[in-house]
């Protein structure tokens, strides 16, 4: 082991720097991890937490609006197959992606007001309808396709939400946005 | 001690605590850490997540606005990669982060992700458990491997949880009460460790 390293700050972390299309509102914070060598687009008012890697080495990664990427999150892992394609990641408006939830590249789609739960994994290529909940460690096998509302729970059990909250839930997201953005530092010109 | 390099793995500091140079302390203004706490490498914990809303009818009235996000007691032992993280909900209307607090002899396992709003003394947390948001653990719980608490849930003292979501299996036996100590396990890292007592 060597320990010559002595300054505090983290290593230069290897992988190309990616090119990055940002909204002005958002809210990224200056240790999340952008790699790859796609184009990585986050629409406005989104919030990336500390910490939450995007690899847009597979593709590229597109963030709807209001999403909400938590801490330890993989968006655009690279899978078993390593697979190329041309959209790797999307995220629909709403989104929530909870902590260390990973994300397998390869045209995978996260459909609007969807909450990806802890520790989850989507496999490559699976497409989640809109209003679903992965609840946590939910894995979600490549290519699946989810149809809108479902809830996945108890180690694949599934039930469809008949709550009609999503618009009060979307509406909870700004709100709670509105209090991120007060707490994150923001610095979306590192990436640049 | 006066030793100048190497450098150990671990800040010691004077309360006892031995935080890793590798775990993740973002807003540490608001982490309290009552001593003797060991984190681990790769331990994330948010203490940048604060309450935003100050109560009005907040148990001390002593006027000053109380910032702590996350609250540890003494002898807390955070495994590797663990990540706490306060709980977040409406309150009167508005969205606010609510403190995270956890008693003393409190064993967090790897990867667990805990966002509870109360977990007590002498609770053992497996490993890749995940504690929903505001769930409360009272006292000498023993929360098995793999479990995901559901928010809000409730776990009264004495038991043992497992599944997922998670349910009561169980009740500490009279006299496994020892096993929840964890004074021992504190002097098994840090930069010169003793080894484990057999």
């Amino acid at each position: 082991m060597s320990s010559k390293r002595h300054s505090i700050l983290p290593a230069v972390s290897a992988g190309p720097k990616p090119p990055v299309h940002f909204s002005s509102s958002i809210t990224i914070a200056e240790s999340a991890l952008l790699t790859g060598t796609n184009l990585i687009t986050i629409s406005s008012e989104s919030v990336i937490h500390p910490r939450a890697k995007l690899d847009s080495l597979a593709g590229r990664i597109t963030i709807g609006r209001r999403c909400v990427v938590h801490e330890r999150t993989m968006i655009g892992a690279i899978g078993t197959s390593g697979k190329v394609t041309e959209q790797a990641v999307t995220l629909g408006d709403y989104a929530t992606v909870e902590v260390a939830a990973s994300i397998e590249a390869g045209n995978t789609i996260i459909g609007e007001g969807t909450t990806v739960g802890v520790g989850s994994k989507v496999g490559a290529g699976a497409v989640i309808g809109k209003h679903c909940t992965l609840t946590p460690h939910t894995e979600v096998p490549a290519g699946e396709v989810i149809p809108d509302f479902t809830v996945i729970y108890s180690n694949g059990m599934r039930r469809i939400d008949k709550r009609g909250v999503a618009d009060l839930k979307n509406k909870g997201q700004a709100r709670q946005i509105d209090v991120l953005r007060r707490m994150i530092p923001t610095n979306p010109a590192k990436f640049a | 001690m006066s030793r100048r390099p190497p450098r150990g793995e671990y800040i010691e500091t004077d309360t006892g605590n031995k935080v890793a140079r590798k775990a993740t302390l973002v807003g540490t203004q608001n982490i309290m850490l009552g001593g003797k706490t060991v984190i681990q490498p790769e331990v994330m914990i948010r203490g940048d997540l604060v309450r935003s809303i100050q109560s009005s009818s907040s148990s001390s009235s002593s006027g000053t606005p109380n910032n702590t996000a996350v609250a540890i007691g003494r002898y807390c032992f955070l495994s590797r990669a663990s990540c706490l993280r306060p709980p977040g909900r409406f309150y009167k209307g508005a969205f606010t982060y609510m403190p995270l607090r956890m008693g003393d002899h409190v064993f967090v396992g790897p990867s667990s992700v805990i966002q509870a709003a109360s977990i007590g003394s002498h609770v053992h947390i497996g490993a890749r458990v995940v504690v929903g948001e505001f769930a409360i653990i009272k006292d000498y719980v023993r929360v098995l491997d793999e479990t995901v608490i559901p928010p809000n849930m409730v776990i009264p003292s004495f038991s043992i949880v497992a599944g997922q979501p998670a349910r009561v299996i169980g009740e500490v036996p009279e006299g496994g009460h020892e096993a929840f100590e964890l004074r021992d396990l504190y002097k098994t890292v840090g930069n010169n460790p003793q080894p484990p007592a057999s």
